[in-house]
């Protein structure tokens, strides 16, 4: 393998994990700087968009319908968790939603261990999508190439989503300055509801566009809430553009840091976040906090 | 918290009696024998954890039914450790201070056993292994009161350095999860390679827990070996698995795996067609007992046992024929005994010896295809070697030639 | 007063406990005086100076494998192995502090989270002092010195966590009252003020982490001699985790109420876990359900006094988001 298909390749595989982070970290970052809140059970909604998606799949048996049906199903019960729990704690500090949401994973890993049972479950991509490509000779896997481009178009719409339309101006706005929002006369507990809806919904879709490279297990929630927390921080918590730039960061280092110094992957990416943090309290393109 | 403790044994006999009502009736008055089972029953490694609990109650199950061992009924204690070595510790230390368990079974990971079997001594508790690999439970970290009925993590890749000795291929690379077994497995597959004359090419151990293994699969390919050695198991093995087959690596390397399961079979699909890799257990083996078994287990369960539910079996097996033996369960009479039980069961031949506690059995290579009448690809043995090969000298976690 | 005659009245109870109690529930008693060592050393961060600590498991690892290291290799007594572990986390800390007082607030607690996992994976690779995955097993309870060896017993070992615990107990209850201690609380209230007012806030800071980490490391310190093991998921992220919910579960800023939700959250864990395989769904439903129902904590609910703590928080914390 020469070194330019070396590089082209593993900054493909970069690209296509930072998306997985991405979609993580990003409905995170919007639910903390709307909400001031730590989500921590972020993991298990990852986790149960997987599951979601090995169900849909099973069901209509099309990988495409669990990409549709998994975000809304796990958005809506966001949805229904807000309205029901998290709403009733909003004059609280942050240790009330943290242990709630430690709850929540406790819930949804054991809920999930009773539906779908303690076995890993296969989730296959689609067939258009299993064959591979050759990149300077290198075969590589369409999947990823695939998961590269649809972080970068989710990525601008949901860009696009919070500069142009109505309720991302007000996502930006409560986020700025909640009683300012609510004193012109909107509900922001709708903008919140709908927030964490969001969030819990593309913690959904990533959960099944990872589900192909790492089958549906139980084993997804834990590490996944970890690199979320990761990225975010190392981004700002709050900064739409900082997840983006955690997630292509902590991507990257991992990539090539596990390539030249293996035996340092566990410990790269706190390396980075350390890093970043002491030079940069609030994060790249975090408030000072 | 007396009462609910008391409340919570009664429920756990009730459940033996629920299972097998006429053996208590037959063995009243009989104290039961109480096993302990710590067992990863959520989280990552509760696939395991699950077999070995299916594996140990049917087991009991059968027992009872045909009048308990020594005329007294089987009680299984399972508590969930959660895979964690300090809960399992407590566990452990509960089921044998609480519910009088002095027998236990169980332990999913090496680490928790490795946690546990120091305590064995003052608990005055024997132990029988049957998934727990480190070669060092039966080596450095040896204690009398340990057993260990499975084959280990020395004996599996032993398995697949005969095999590899007799093909042609000649430059070989691994990879392992980074920790105690993976790292116990590749040392002696290296100093297997070495004693063929051929050629290791290098290593790379991935974090537990590791998602992406594009890098590793990089570094794989460039090391441009014939096969590749695996030492790897749960959620990593499956993303490992999943994602050499989006490389098409199996194009290149042979893929040589240290445990061949059917739920990571069923995980990963067709991407595991073609992978070769010994196996502690597999349904296909041919023989009467195991026919036997497998019918059983399908009547049971409506599926194959899998690989743990086959090691567990066979380690009950093997405490059966301890306890029988000793016609006791008293542990110094039951200790003595172990050490030289033998059994012949599902996997042919299997018996303890003394020096070391490690049931001397025959290993299986196996290779995954796909077979009429099955939905998901199986594994067929392709090859098996006698117990004496492929079981280290006593104490030690390397072969001699 | 009441708090002194009501410890006393604890500390005889917990004293006649192992008469009374069988061998299992005197080992989970014993564990659960651990994590109260540890829960508590965490409030003295959380509730009474604000500092959230996400890595509060460094601390407990830190005292563990020191701990471990000394009895297994140097056959140094229990008795001074443990205070030495004690000392060693508490130095540690002053390096983890100095880096991470550098940032306030949630990033604050990230950075401990990423020194905490920095650590862990340090642990996971040194194999000859931490033995990497295996951890540490077979740790002694090494007696002496002097010969004195009523530690190594069940029952011995038992009263050495007591007296730690209470030790530190009304440590910490000291510290609270003192000078310093009004500090902290100026700190948790309102740093600028407390800048203002000429006290060099970071340096307190550094301090207060230096001691949570001490007692921290002094309840691991005494976690590897009770288990006879140490590994690396002391060290993990969930562990630091599982400490703060204990805290908070017995309402932080109360010393004793930590203790008991620490011996809450492992007892009922316990218990649960003993009782069905689906134990964390009823256990994540009792979190909830106290997020609701409880908020001031276990200790509030018993005490009543953490009301009022809890009444001037809320007071703070609405000032400070009008401001």
């Amino acid at each position: 393998m020469d070194f330019a298909a070396f590089l082209v390749t593993q900054c493909l595989n970069a690209l296509s994990q930072a998306a997985l982070l991405f979609f993580l970290g990003v409905g995170l970052t919007l639910i903390f700087g709307i909400m001031r809140i730590v989500n921590f059970a972020h993991g298990a909604f990852f986790m149960l968009g997987a599951y979601v998606g090995y169900s849909s799949v099973a069901i209509a048996g099309n990988f495409w319908a669990a990409l549709v049906l998994s975000p809304l199903l796990v958005g809506g019960f966001g949805i229904a968790f807000e309205l029901g729990v998290l709403r009733l704690l909003y004059r609280r500090d942050h240790s009330a939603f943290l242990m709630v949401t430690f709850g929540l994973t406790l819930i949804m890993g054991e809920a999930i261990r009773l539906i779908w049972g303690v076995n890993a479950l296969e989730v296959r991509a689609p067939p258009a999508l299993s064959g591979i490509v050759f990149i300077l000779d290198e075969p590589f896997p369409l999947y990823r190439l695939f998961l590269a481009a649809a972080g970068i178009v989710v990525a601008v719409a949901i860009w696009q989503f919070l500069e142009r339309t109505r309720l991302g101006l007000l996502i930006r706005a409560t986020s700025q300055n909640a009683e300012m929002v609510h004193a012109l006369g909107t509900d922001v507990r709708l903008v919140r509801s709908a927030v964490f809806g969001i969030g819990c919904g593309l913690a959904g879709i990533g959960g099944v566009l990872a589900a192909p490279l790492v089958t549906a297990s139980l084993a997804m929630a834990p590490t996944a809430v970890i690199d979320t927390f990761v990225i975010v921080i190392i981004g700002g918590m709050g900064s739409f553009l900082g997840s983006a730039l955690g997630a292509l960061l902590v991507a990257f280092v991992q990539v090539f840091g596990t390539y030249y110094f293996p035996d340092l992957a566990l410990a790269l990416m706190y390396l980075v976040m350390v890093m970043v943090l002491v030079i940069r309290p609030g994060g790249l393109l975090g408030k000072e906090a | 918290m007396a009462t609910s403790v008391t409340r919570r044994a009664a429920m756990r006999a009730s459940l033996v009696a629920v299972a097998a009502p006429a053996v208590l009736r037959h063995a009243r008055g009989e104290a039961p024998i109480k096993i302990g089972m710590p067992l990863a029953l959520t989280g990552p490694a509760a696939e395991i954890g699950e077999q070995m609990r299916h594996g140990a109650e049917f087991w009991a199950k059968t027992v009872n039914a045909k009048g308990g061992l020594l005329g007294r009924p089987i009680e299984l204690h399972v508590e969930d450790t959660t895979g964690d070595p300090a809960t399992c510790v407590r566990k452990a230390q509960l089921v044998v201070e609480r519910d009088g368990c002095h027998l236990l079974f169980g332990m999913v990971l090496s680490s928790e056993a490795l946690a546990v079997v120091p305590k064995l001594a003052e608990w005055n508790a024997i132990f029988v292994s049957s998934d727990n690999g480190d070669g060092r439970l039966t080596g450095s970290s040896f204690v009398p009161n340990f057993f260990r009925a499975n084959i280990s993590g020395p004996m599996e890749t032993r398995v697949i350095s005969l095999w590899l000795r007799r093909g042609e291929m000649k430059n070989f690379y691994a990879i392992g999860m980074d920790y105690a077994w993976g790292h116990n497995s590749i040392d002696v597959f290296k100093d297997e390679v070495a004693k063929a004359k051929k050629n290791f090419v290098g290593a790379v151990f991935s974090p537990i827990g590791t998602k992406d293994f594009s890098t590793y699969i990089t570094k794989i390919r460039q090391a441009g070996a014939d096969a590749c050695f695996i030492v790897m198991q749960g959620a990593d093995n499956n993303a490992f698995l999943s994602q050499a087959r989006e490389y098409r690596l199996a194009d290149k390397v042979q893929l040589v795996t240290s445990i061949v399961d059917l739920n990571s079979i069923h995980a990963v699909g067709d991407a595991a067609l073609g992978l070769a890799g010994s196996t502690r257990y597999v349904f296909t083996i041919d023989n009467l007992a195991n026919k036997a078994f497998v019918e059983a287990w399908r009547k049971e369960y409506g599926t194959e046992p899998d690989v743990f539910e086959g090691e567990q079996w066979q380690a009950c097996q093997i405490l059966q024929a301890g306890i029988e033996k000793a016609q006791s369960t008293d542990t110094d009479k039951l200790r003595a005994a172990l050490e030289t039980a033998a059994v012949d069961s599902i996997k042919g031949k299997a018996a303890i010896r003394a020096c070391d506690h490690q049931a001397v059995q025959g290993g299986y290579m196996v290779k995954v295809v796909k077979k009429e009448g099955f939905k998901t690809p199986i594994p067929e043995i392709i090859a098996a070697y006698p117990g004496d090969e492929i079981t280290p000298a006593c104490r030690q976690m390397t072969f001699e030639s | 007063m009441n708090f002194s005659r009501g410890l006393a009245a604890a500390a005889c109870v917990l004293a006649l406990a192992p008469a009374a109690l069988p061998p299992y529930a005197m080992t989970l008693l014993t564990e659960a005086l651990i994590l109260g060592l540890f829960a508590m050393s965490l409030d003295l961060m959380v509730g009474y100076t604000r500092l959230l600590s996400f890595g509060h498991a460094a601390a407990y690892g830190l005292g563990a494998y020191t701990c471990g290291n000394l009895l297994l290799h140097t056959g140094m007594p229990l008795l001074f192995a443990v205070p030495l572990a004690a000392l060693f986390s508490g130095i540690v800390a002053i390096g983890v502090a100095w880096v991470c007082t550098l940032a306030s607030g949630v990033s604050f607690s990230m950075l401990t989270l990423a020194f905490a996992q920095l650590f862990y994976a340090v642990a996971f690779k040194w194999t000859t002092v931490t033995g990497a995955s295996d951890g540490l097993a077979g740790i002694p309870r090494s007696p002496g010195p002097f010969g004195i060896a009523i530690f190594a017993g069940k029952a011995g070992f038992y009263y050495l966590v007591l007296a730690c615990l209470l030790g530190s107990l009304l440590f910490c209850r000291m510290l609270v009252h003192s000078p310093f201690g009004e500090v902290l609380r100026g700190i948790r209230e309102n740093e600028a003020k407390t800048l203002s007012l000429g006290y060099n806030t970071r340096r307190y800071k550094i301090a207060v982490v230096a001691i949570a980490f001490a007692l921290g490391g002094l309840a691991g310190a005494l976690y590897a001699p009770f288990a006879g093991f140490a590994n690396t998921e002391l060290l993990f992220w969930l562990f630091s985790g599982q400490v703060l919910i204990m805290v908070i579960v017995g309402g932080a800023g109360t010393l004793v109420g930590p203790i008991i939700g620490a011996a809450f959250f492992m007892l009922v864990s316990n218990l649960l876990s003993s009782w069905t395989d689906s134990w964390a769904l009823f256990f994540g439903l009792i979190f909830i359900g106290f997020v609701l129902f409880a908020p001031q904590g276990i200790w509030g609910l018993l005490s009543g006094t953490g009301r009022a703590e809890g009444r001037e928080r809320v007071r703070w914390r609405f000032l400070k988001s009008t401001s």
